[in-house]
């Protein structure tokens, strides 16, 4: 254990997952930390509404592995989803994802044509180049590029093609989880995690009451070193290593700074070093979750629907309750539309109630009667959805990802790293860089001076 | 093995007690390796008894190869985890026939081979003895002049032996009042999987032990070919959430050289054990009918046999389902 006696407190910046894992981590390992929470609640992202009908509403298809519950000691509270499926509506016709692309034979000549150029390859410079080259270009025309752009805001063609890769796993092993899951009707995590392996004892469950249990049952034993509505103002760096945060004007010295703030909102928060200045490019794509009231249930044909097509909005429709039906009343669903917009834009700004009537309206080819069915809506937004991954500044972003920029700053979360994880990626990814600072701490109070700099900070 | 029973009863009208209530876990990092550098292996349930709903986390030490679990029950769980039914606690020739009777001989004959070279007035104690099956075996089989002792934490399986007319001592090898260096042998029979922390238990058997004395460590091989198969759920040595700490070859040696013991072998040896519980576990978690998993238990002779023989082969080349390690004060 690491003695925090002569050290100041590990300062953590935000009080969502990532945050929270990072100050439970630390203490369990006798450090110190102060949490400062900008808002008036914690959980960031994870948080769950829910409302006096018996709705629960989360920032998008929510659910985490029984590993994740497991890791957290919270899997007795927790339910099994028993089905996952995502689909794809092209023209009329609702193909499974992704294997029920296949029947579609022009999909599959075209992939395999371009399969056979094995003489005219040269690694893909764009999300669009990547999908081409994968999928062939008839898929990556009419369902790839599109859902990619809605999803990020930017031409497949200036995306980068990290963008595209972003889960590994191969065919066999997609079609063995899917069997299993089949096979012990659990929802299989498929393509879920990169830092823990996939397998078929790992399933999706969610936890009762909503995914806030996640973050409270962090913060439970967190009350005292959690500070709400204490947005840090800066990060005081001196020397190349972050050394206090400032937080209602006043200075708080810091053994080391965790950060869950996105990248472009880190660049303003760090004085004293423009090291970190090129993250002021970063982007994330804003979206509006308008999530759906709606009489009956099996409205959808999956439990995720993706739209490519351009007569649509919106680029994807979950309809939650098919896989965890406690999510509506009984009778009832909640369809969620995700719109992708960019903040102050009509859709941004659009009063719920009219977002509303505007998806009920564009949902009718895909549920005819959904004006009879519709129920009311609630509107969930937020500015900082998904990182897009933009060639304009694809080397920063790796530079970013390789770490190392300002000692004892670590950058953890989804946001904060830059990087397309869910949320069992964050808790380990969290850990494990919660490690190295405790190694760091640990040295530098062995060596009795201040922390030698090491080859560690911001996303590393 | 160390175990204890409860003095409140599993369906006391407190309501905590309730097997649907969750047990009060705690953090745990490698005992080998005092770090938490692991990845996940595997999350399971306890199968077998259902004595909570929690699920719980095998995490894999990446110094040591160690298994440990995540979250563990606190110590105060131990009468909700280890209940009345725990089959340690009454494996009789009444409940178990000829499987009693079987096991008895092998058993015999693996406890005999442990004390080859011992002196006629050898002092023999077994930690974690149970109610005292191999004690028995020694008291049966060995020589008379021997001198045998056990200890257990479990008031019930210590009152079980006791009956038997065993001298047991009731408690941890680490905090009771044992003999120095007086010991010829220490016999440690799938207990260190149950222990909180087996590099303590081990330098307190160091102590108990005269230099050249020996200790037989024998527990659950996670190099094993079951292992391998059903490690991401279902494997029976998981025991979950009994075994607290798996062993490899390496991580054995590790054990030993933290204790200061001198390694003199380690191998393996035959058993059936998890690979039946491993099936069983799997056909439960999957909803198999009762009639199917209950092929499956200490009391199937087909399977049982059919797995010994299996592992036997296994054995031979050094993957059997149990780890048997020998160890040594140095003189």
């Amino acid at each position: 254990m690491t003695s925090s006696s002569t050290q100041a407190p590990v300062a953590i910046v935000g009080g969502g997952l990532a945050g929270l894992t990072a100050a439970s981590y630390l203490r369990r390992h006798g450090i110190a930390v102060r949490l400062f929470e900008a808002g008036p609640r914690i959980a960031g992202l994870a948080q769950s509404f829910q409302d006096a009908d018996g709705f629960t509403y989360d920032f998008g298809a929510h659910f985490i592995t029984n590993r994740l519950a497991a890791a957290l000691s919270i899997g007795a509270l927790c339910r099994d989803v028993h089905l996952y499926g995502e689909s794809v509506l092209l023209g009329a016709r609702v193909r499974n994802y992704p294997f029920g692309l296949l029947s579609n034979p022009r999909l599959v000549a075209s992939a395999a044509a371009k399969r056979l150029q094995f003489w005219n390859r040269k690694p893909a410079q764009s999300a669009a180049q990547w999908f081409a080259d994968k999928y062939g270009p008839a898929l990556a025309a009419e369902v790839a590029n599109p859902l990619a752009e809605a999803w990020s805001g930017l031409p497949a063609t200036e995306l980068s093609p990290a963008a595209a890769d972003s889960i590994p796993g191969s065919i066999a092993e997609t079609l063995m989880l899917k069997a299993m899951g089949r096979f012990t009707h659990r929802a299989v995590a498929i393509g879920y995690s990169r830092e823990v392996p996939p397998s078929p004892n790992v399933w999706h469950v969610y936890p009762e009451g909503g995914l806030g249990l996640l973050c409270q049952h962090l913060a439970s034993e967190l009350a005292d070193v959690i500070e709400l509505e204490s947005p840090v103002e800066a990060i005081e760096v001196e020397n190349n290593r972050a050394i206090s945060v400032q937080v209602r004007g006043q200075r708080h010295p810091a053994a080391a700074v965790v950060s869950t703030a996105p990248c472009h909102i880190l660049a303003k928060l760090v004085r004293g070093s423009d090291s970190l200045q090129y993250l002021s490019q970063f982007r994330y794509r804003p979206m509006v979750f308008v999530n759906l009231r709606m009489e009956g249930r099996g409205l959808c044909p999956d439990v995720v629907l993706w739209t490519p097509e351009k007569r649509f909005p919106f680029f994807r429709l979950t309809e939650t309750p098919l896989c965890m039906p406690w999510l509506a009343p009984a009778g009832k669903t909640l369809l969620t539309v995700d719109i992708g917009c960019q903040v102050g834009d009509p859709t941004w700004t659009m009063p719920d109630e009219q977002l509303g009537e505007f998806c009920i309206e564009q949902l009718k080819p895909i549920v005819p009667d959904a004006r009879q069915r519709y129920l009311g809506c609630r509107v969930l937004r937020t500015p900082v959805a998904y990182p897009v991954f933009a060639r304009a500044y694809e080397s920063d972003r790796q530079r970013f990802a390789a770490g190392q920029e300002i000692h004892g700053l670590y950058s953890v979360g989804r946001n904060a790293e830059f990087s397309h994880i869910f949320m069992e990626d964050v808790y380990w990814r969290t850990l494990k860089k919660m490690r190295r600072l405790r190694q760091s701490l640990a040295l530098a109070q062995d060596a009795e001076t201040p922390i030698e700099p090491t080859r560690e900070a911001a996303c590393t | 093995m160390s175990i204890a029973v409860s003095s409140p009863p599993l369906h006391a009208d407190d309501s905590s007690c309730a097997p649907t209530a969750s047990l009060s876990l705690v953090p745990a990092r490698c005992c080998l390796c005092e770090d938490d550098d692991a990845e996940p292996v595997a999350v399971g349930e306890d199968f077998e008894y259902r004595t909570s709903p929690d699920s719980f986390l095998a995490m894999r030490c990446r110094g040591c190869g160690l298994i440990y679990l995540k979250t563990r029950p606190a110590m105060s769980e131990l009468s909700r985890i280890y209940p009345p039914s725990y089959h340690a606690f009454d494996f009789s020739p009444e409940r178990f026939g000829l499987i009693y009777k079987i096991r008895r001989r092998l058993e015999a004959r693996r406890a005999l081979s442990c004390c080859r070279g011992l002196p006629v007035d050898a002092r023999i104690i077994d930690v974690g003895c149970g109610d005292g099956f191999h004690l028995k075996l020694l008291r049966d089989f060995g020589k008379p002049t021997w001198t045998l002792e056990g200890v257990d934490l479990s008031p019930a399986a210590v009152a079980c032996a006791r009956q038997a007319g065993l001298t047991v001592h009731e408690g941890k090898a680490e905090t009771l009042h044992l003999p120095q260096a007086a010991y010829d042998l220490v016999l440690l029979i799938q207990t260190v999987e149950h222990i909180e922390s087996p590099p303590e238990t081990l330098a307190a058997v160091r102590r108990l032990l005269r230099p050249g004395g020996r200790v037989v460590i024998v527990t659950d091989n996670t190099r094993s070919l079951d292992c391998k198969i059903f490690g991401g759920r279902h494997w029976g040595g998981y025991h979950f959430p009994r075994h607290w700490n798996l062993f490899n070859r390496d991580a054995m040696r590790r054990l030993a050289d933290k204790a200061d013991l001198e390694v003199v072998h380690i191998g393996t040896q035959v058993s059936p054990v998890n690979w039946v519980y491993s099936l069983r576990n799997l056909l439960v978690d999957w909803g198999a009918p009762r009639w199917l998993y209950q092929r499956f238990s200490l009391q199937s002779t087909v399977a049982l046999s059919v797995f010994t023989l299996l592992d036997n082969g296994l054995r031979l080349i050094g993957r059997g389902a149990l780890l048997r390690a020998i160890l040594q004060r140095p003189r």
